[in-house]
């Protein structure tokens, strides 16, 4: 038992005077260094702090590649959450809404910035952008994607660091053998894959790979690919759907018309049949996003290394002008229910930057394709995918996008089902287009 | 003197006593009622709720939406359809599963020794979490490449893949195929254990009279087994109404919406439109149905219990 008096004196403490005039001593340096040591933290300011970023699947390459960059300019951690892409909004939402709050930066597809700004899921970062515009430079980013990824309500929600659109890529062995050109037209298009599967079908390849599972990012990219070629749109400037013009039943009756000579069967074919089927050589074409001239190229994954070209989607009808498909397509932003979205702020502002971005677009897997102007544009990029290069610039720029208001997950739904519809061979393409035009109708209006 | 007065004392303590009897009782099971509340109560009262508002998911119960929800469910073609379709997969499934179940059981019961081996390795696809399930059938079934169409080619059945899971009527049986791999050894685990309670007396006495196989399961295994054979289909039946997992992995409700059965569409209500208020109204309109549905199902197997027990 020690006394009061005992507990005042040194030898009552468990460590000896040597120790302490060192520790003092240590103490007098540290308050004569403290300017460097702020220094040093604010060169590492995140340093023993964490963030939790959820992505899709498809990009989990590119979030570990942020991650890893991150801790090395920052000192900070983030935890890497990749989650199916057909259920970002819903993993977002049900995170914020049931209160867990476990993700600081989301990722999105731009067609749900308006539902998850309607539901409070993101976090408003009109300020932070005029704030910080001089880091962002919104300027450089396209600007056809700019604000259909970004923009909802009037005001800015996220920052984009995958800017996607489909190319044609085709199979330049198996069209040699056959002597074919790349199409320009849908029609060119249809009598190629005709031919290649009539000829090659007993070998087990087909003349184009049709993505038409029922998912809207899946058949819906295939259904814009025909109709920014056949020159439509989605929306009418009110606002209204533009369903009721003709080039959306063309375009339905093209993508009907390259089933029968597709990969069977264009219904079960998703991302992940696609894909694969097209890197192992077994169909001549496949509407894809353009980061697949990056998988083309990977001998460890790609059995058709320099047997392969792209070009841009073909066109259709009275259109003469070719028009890329902004299908899919990515932003960060911060979740509502974020405790640190200072913190959060600071990663979207690094992981769109166009350095970042160059650097994602360098990077063999990452899925990431290019979004601004200067990355678009950039040497290094032209030298790593040339004739992708080639195909996007000029194109992007004047995408066509998808609907991305409040109301645009229950619009595609409903389009995606009308489509399965006619690949099922249960609607016709007229019928099913009007069914959707007459929901889209209900649905805007409501 | 005293007993009479604590005779009277008991009289006059004995309310009291029950009251203290009855609180204690309560008290005893109200961890059960509460939890009961809980997981019961308060989930349907939410489902009530939620269905007569407009609710999103990620803003549920915003505004008061009266029996809107239900009018549109009860006017959506797509829904009504799918109710149907769920009754069309779940009494086959059941069916199907009962009878190989059974058939399985008494291979076992047949097989005394290899039984307890037969029965872990039936327990296998049990232990098979339902989306590796429906991962593997989807592997099987595939056009492309799939384990069935190379078999068919190589036996030369076919020149061309078939598409099993993109034709309508082949992938409503190749969902059944699967959930049939999938459940048939439950079903055949609850008949083991029901043959193996039954009285060996009666057979030998059977056997003794000349009765042959057939005649005795005729005349005694399978009346003796009708009370638990009712309950196991009844239960399947329940269970296959709920059918989601394979069809959100082998045919994602299609082609078209040929395979889209009322849980699947009520999640696409809930997740892939985030209409929420639309989703509560669906699964309220959705346990309606399948309680009439199966009320007929219940009353003949009480039926064939009262008569068979």
């Amino acid at each position: 038992m020690t006394s009061p008096h005992d507990r005042g004196s040194l030898s009552a403490f468990p460590i000896g005077r040597r120790r302490l005039l060192a520790g003092a001593s240590a103490g007098a340096l540290g308050l004569g260094l403290a300017p460097f040591g702020r220094a040093f933290a604010q060169a590492k300011r995140f340093d023993g702090q964490s963030l939790n970023l959820m992505i899709i699947q498809p990009h989990v390459v590119a979030g570990r590649y942020l991650a890893e960059a991150w801790e090395k300019l920052t000192g900070g951690k983030v935890n890497v959450t990749a989650v199916p892409y057909d259920q970002l909004q819903a993993k977002a939402t049900l995170d914020v809404q049931s209160g867990t709050n476990n993700f600081d930066v989301i990722d999105y597809w731009y067609t749900g910035v308006g539902a998850l700004a309607n539901d409070g899921i993101i976090v408003d970062v009109t300020d932070r952008i005029e704030r910080d515009k001089a880091e962002i430079q919104p300027d450089d980013y396209l600007r056809s994607i700019y604000d259909p990824y970004t923009l909802a309500d009037g005001k800015r929600w996220g920052l984009p660091y995958d800017g996607d659109s489909h190319l044609l890529f085709y199979n330049t062995e198996i069209f040699g053998r056959h002597g074919l050109k790349a199409p320009t037209t849908w029609d060119e298009y249809l009598e190629r894959s005709k031919a290649i599967t009539e000829a090659e079908k007993a070998n087990g390849i087909y003349g184009a790979a049709v993505l038409g599972g029922k998912a809207p990012i899946i058949i819906g990219a295939s259904y814009t690919n025909r109709l920014a070629g056949f020159g439509g749109r989605y929306l009418k400037e009110d606002g209204s759907s533009a369903l009721d013009e003709s080039a959306a039943v063309e375009a339905a009756k093209a993508l009907k018309d390259a089933a029968p000579s597709a990969l069977p069967t264009p219904l079960e074919t998703r991302f992940e049949e696609g894909l694969p089927a097209f890197l192992s050589g077994k169909v001549a074409m496949i509407e894809f996003w353009s980061d697949l001239g990056v998988y083309a190229q990977d001998p460890k994954g790609s059995k058709i290394v320099d047997k392969w070209d792209a070009v841009r989607i073909p066109v259709g009808g009275s259109n003469k002008t070719s028009r890329l498909a902004l299908n899919s397509g990515f932003a960060f932003a911060i979740s509502s229910g974020s405790e640190k979205q200072e913190h959060a702020w600071e990663f979207i502002k690094f992981a769109t930057s166009a350095k970042t971005g160059l650097g994602l677009l360098l990077t063999t897997g990452s899925g990431i394709d290019p979004d601004r102007t200067s990355t678009l544009n950039a040497p290094e990029y032209k030298q790593f995918a040339p004739k992708v290069q080639t195909a996007l610039a000029g194109a992007l720029e004047n995408g066509l996008p998808w609907p991305n208001g409040p109301e645009s997950p229950q619009l595609m739904q409903v389009l995606a089902d009308e489509l399965a519809l006619i690949l099922a061979d249960q609607k016709a393409p007229e019928e099913a287009i009007a069914a959707a035009h007459e929901q889209w109708t209900a649905i805007i209006g409501s | 003197m005293a007993l009479a007065e604590s005779i009277d004392t008991a009289r006059t303590d004995a309310p009291a006593r029950r009251r203290r009897w009855r609180l204690g009782n309560a008290s005893l099971a109200s961890p059960l009622v509460v939890t009961l509340a809980l997981t019961t109560l308060y989930p349907l009262v939410a489902l009530v709720a939620l269905s007569l508002s407009k609710s999103t998911l990620g803003k549920p119960l915003r505004d008061w939406a009266g029996i809107a929800n239900f009018t549109r469910v009860l006017g959506d073609p797509a829904f009504l359809a799918s109710l149907w379709r769920s009754a069309a997969f779940a009494f086959p499934m059941a069916a199907v599963e009962l009878v190989l179940g059974l058939a399985l059981a008494l291979l076992f019961h047949r097989l005394v020794r290899a039984g307890r081996v037969f029965t872990s390795l039936a327990l296998l696809p049990l232990m098979t979490p339902p989306v590796m399930v429906g991962v593997a059938w989807k592997l099987i079934f595939a056009a492309d490449g799939g384990l069935l169409n190379g078999w068919l080619r190589a036996a030369g059945l076919i020149d061309a893949p078939m598409s099993f899971l993109g034709s309508s009527s082949w992938a409503a049986v190749a969902i059944v195929v699967a959930d049939a791999w999938q459940w048939t050894p439950f079903v055949a685990l609850l008949c083991f254990a029901a043959i193996k309670g039954l009285s060996e007396e009666v057979m030998e006495a059977a056997r003794l009279d000349g009765a042959t196989a057939w005649q005795r399961f005729r005349h005694i295994t399978l009346p003796l087994l009708v009370p638990t054979l009712a309950a196991v289909f009844l239960l399947r039946l329940v269970m296959a109404f709920k059918l989601f997992d394979l069809v959100y992995v082998l045919t994602f409700g299609g082609p078209g919406f040929d395979t889209t059965t009322s849980g699947f569409q009520i999640w696409r209500l809930a997740f892939e439109q985030f209409d929420v208020g639309r989703a509560a109204a669906a699964t309220l309109v959705f346990v309606g149905f399948v309680s009439l549905v199966i009320w007929p199902a219940s009353r003949a197997a009480r039926r064939l219990e009262a008569r068979y027990t």
